[in-house]
C-alpha cells in the first residue's frame, strides 16, 4: 500500500486561489488606475516624494490644455485615418487571397500560412529602414499613402491568416450549389460566399485596425513632422511632461478598450498568436 | 498555359497579397542584409560596418541586453502565465471576473504600457513607495539608471504588457486536456504537484511550444518599451538600429545591427527544434 503523500502544493492551491488572484489582478489594473489618476491630479500630488494613491485633488485641467492647445486633433484625425483605410485595404487584398488559400489541400495551405507567418519574424527595424530610405526619395515620409503603405505590411499577412481560418468553416456545398443555380464564379462568392465569412471579416478587420491606431515603429521611421496620436505621445514623454502624456496616453487608449470590449470574446489563442505584439 | 488559364480568377485574388508581402517584406529584408554590406565611403561590398558595430560600447551593451530581456523575460512570464493560467482553470465562482480583469493590459497600447511604466518606476514612483512602505528597501531605488535594474523595469513594462496573451494560449492549452487523466492519476493517490508534474506539464508542451516562440520573436525585436523607458542609457538591438539610423544617418551600420538581430532570431529558432523539441519527443 503506498504512503499518503503529503500534498503541499494541492494546499497551496486550495487556499490560496483567491489570495493570489486579487493580487495578481491588483498589479493588471493598478498600472491602469495610476494613468488615469495622473490625467486628473494636480501636480502637488504626484510630483512629490510620497505619491498617495488616491486622487485627492481632482483636477480636469491636464485634459482642457490639451484640447485647447490644439496639438491634439491633427495626429488624432491622421491616426484614425490611416488605420481606417489601411483597413478597408487589407480586407480588399487579405480576403480574396485568404480564400483561395482555403481552396487549396492541406499540404499547401498548412505551407503558405506558414510562411505567412514567417514575415512576422522579421524584425521591424530591419523592414522599416528601408522602406524608410525609399519612401524618403519617393516623397512619401509624413504622408498618409506612406504610412498606410506601411502598416499594412504586419497586417496583412495576419489577417490573411486569420481568414483563412474563417473560409475553411465554410462548407463548400453551398457555393457549389449557387454554381449549379447558374451563378458565376466571382458571383457566387460575391453572394454566398463572402457574406457567410463577413462576421469573421468583421472581426479580423477590428484586430487590424487596432493594430494600426497602436502602431508606432513605422509611424516612428516615416515620421519627420507630422505626428500620429502614439507618437505625439511620445513627444510628450521625451518632454518629460507627465500630465500631457499622462492625458494623451488615456486617449490613446479609450478607443482601444472599446473596440477590445467587441473583441473579447473572439480573443481565443489562435486568433492572437499572429499580432502577438497587438 | 491551361493552368493560368483554368485558375485565372484565383491567381487575381492572391496575386496583390503575395506581391504586397515579397515587395513590403521580402525585399525590405533582403535590401537591408546587402545595406549591411557596403562600404560607405568605398561603396564596396565587405565587412566593415559589423565591424565597426563590433567595437561600439553601445552595440555590445545592446547585444547583452537584448539577451537577458529575453531569457528572463520569456521565463518570468511563462511561470508567472502559468501560474495564473493553473488559477483560472480551477472552477471556482467569480472565475469570469478574474478572467476579464486579466486581460486588462491587453487593452493598453504598448506605448502606453510604457509611459504607465513610467510613472510606476520613476524614482518617487509607485513601485518605490510601494517597497518602502512594506520596508522592503529604505532609500528609493533610481530604476532607470542603467544596469540590471533599467533591465529588470523593461522586463517587468513587456511582462505585464504580454501577460494576457500568454496566459490565453496557456489557458486554451489547459482546457484541451481531458479530465480522465486527472481522474486516472487521482485513483493512483498523485499530489498535486506529481499532476503538475507528470501530466500537465507534458501535455502543455504544445502550448508552451507556441507561446515560448512567439514571445520570444518578440522579446528579441522589443523597441517601443526600452525606447520609453530607458531611451539610449540601455540600447538593445532594436533601440539600437533605429538610432543608428535617426540620431547618427548611418543607415549602413542600421542595416547591419538589424541583419544581427534577424540572425539571433533564426537561431534561437533552429536551436529550439534541434535541441529542445527533439530531445523531448523521443
Amino acid at each position: 500500500m503506498k504512503t499518503r503523500q503529503t500534498d503541499l502544493w494541492g494546499a497551496i492551491s486550495r487556499y490560496g486561489t483567491f489570495p493570489f488572484l486579487i493580487l495578481f489582478s491588483f498589479v493588471m489594473l493598478a498600472p491602469v488606475y495610476i494613468m488615469f489618476k495622473i490625467s486628473v491630479s494636480e501636480p502637488q500630488d504626484i510630483l512629490t516624494q510620497n505619491p498617495p494613491f488616491l486622487i485627492e485633488n481632482f483636477t480636469f485641467d491636464h485634459w482642457v490644455r490639451v484640447f485647447e492647445a490644439g496639438n491634439l486633433w491633427a495626429p488624432l484625425l491622421k491616426s484614425f485615418m490611416v488605420a481606417s483605410v489601411a483597413t478597408l485595404i487589407a480586407i480588399a487584398i487579405a480576403a480574396p487571397a485568404a480564400y483561395v488559400i482555403s481552396l487549396m489541400p492541406k499540404a499547401y495551405r498548412y505551407g503558405i500560412i506558414l510562411s505567412l507567418l514567417f514575415t512576422r519574424m522579421f524584425p521591424d527595424v530591419g523592414i522599416a529602414l528601408p522602406i524608410s530610405v525609399n519612401f524618403i526619395r519617393w516623397d512619401l515620409t509624413d504622408s498618409y499613402v506612406g504610412l498606410i503603405l506601411a502598416h499594412l505590411i504586419p497586417n496583412l499577412p495576419f489577417l490573411a491568416w486569420i481568414l483563412v481560418g474563417t473560409f475553411e468553416t465554410i462548407p463548400r456545398e453551398l457555393e457549389k450549389a449557387a454554381l449549379i443555380d447558374g451563378a458565376s464564379r466571382w458571383g457566387a462568392l460575391q453572394r454566398v460566399v463572402f457574406p457567410i465569412a463577413a462576421p469573421g471579416i468583421a472581426v479580423g478587420a477590428m484586430f487590424v485596425w487596432l493594430n494600426s491606431w497602436n502602431e508606432f515603429t513605422y509611424a516612428l521611421y516615416l515620421t519627420y513632422t507630422e505626428n500620429t496620436l502614439p507618437l505625439q505621445t511620445y513627444y510628450y514623454v521625451s518632454r518629460g511632461d507627465w500630465f500631457q502624456s499622462a492625458a494623451y496616453s488615456m486617449i490613446l487608449t479609450i478607443p482601444v478598450i472599446i473596440v477590445t470590449f467587441f473583441l473579447q470574446r473572439y480573443m481565443k489563442s489562435g486568433f492572437l498568436s499572429g499580432s502577438v505584439k497587438g | 498555359m491551361a493552368w493560368v488559364k483554368r485558375y485565372r480568377l484565383e491567381i487575381v485574388m492572391v496575386l496583390p497579397l503575395v506581391l504586397y508581402i515579397l515587395g513590403f517584406s521580402l525585399v525590405p529584408v533582403l535590401e537591408t542584409i546587402r545595406l549591411s554590406f557596403v562600404n560607405a565611403s568605398t561603396n564596396t561590398y565587405d565587412l566593415s560596418n559589423y565591424v565597426y558595430i563590433m567595437s561600439q560600447q553601445g552595440f555590445k551593451k545592446a547585444f547583452s541586453n537584448t539577451i537577458v530581456i529575453t531569457i528572463v523575460g520569456l521565463a518570468l512570464q511563462l511561470s508567472v502565465a502559468l501560474s495564473i493560467a493553473l488559477l483560472l482553470k480551477r472552477a471556482f465562482k467569480g472565475r469570469g471576473f478574474f478572467r476579464t480583469v486579466m486581460l486588462i493590459p491587453m487593452g493598453v497600447p504598448t506605448i502606453v504600457a510604457g509611459v504607465i511604466m513610467l510613472y510606476v518606476f520613476s524614482t518617487n514612483g509607485y513601485f518605490n513607495l510601494f517597497l518602502q512602505r512594506f520596508n522592503i528597501i529604505e532609500a528609493p531605488i533610481i530604476w532607470n539608471e542603467g544596469g540590471f535594474k533599467t533591465l529588470f523595469m523593461i522586463i517587468f513594462a513587456d511582462m505585464w504588457k504580454v501577460l494576457p496573451i500568454v496566459i490565453l494560449l496557456l489557458l486554451s492549452g489547459l482546457e484541451s486536456i481531458s479530465e480522465d487523466v486527472y481522474e486516472a492519476s487521482a485513483i493512483d493517490g498523485a499530489t498535486t504537484w506529481q499532476n503538475f508534474w507528470y501530466i500537465t506539464l507534458p501535455l502543455l508542451k504544445p502550448a508552451i511550444t507556441m507561446a515560448l516562440i512567439l514571445r520570444a520573436i518578440d522579446a528579441f525585436r522589443i523597441f517601443e518599451l526600452p525606447l520609453v523607458l530607458a531611451g539610449r542609457h540601455t540600447p538593445v538591438i532594436g533601440t539600437y538600429a533605429y538610432s543608428e539610423y535617426r540620431d547618427f544617418f548611418n543607415e549602413h551600420t542600421s542595416a547591419a545591427a538589424a541583419t544581427i538581430l534577424l540572425l539571433m532570431i533564426i537561431v534561437f529558432i533552429i536551436i529550439y527544434f534541434l535541441f529542445v523539441e527533439r530531445k523531448k519527443d523521443v
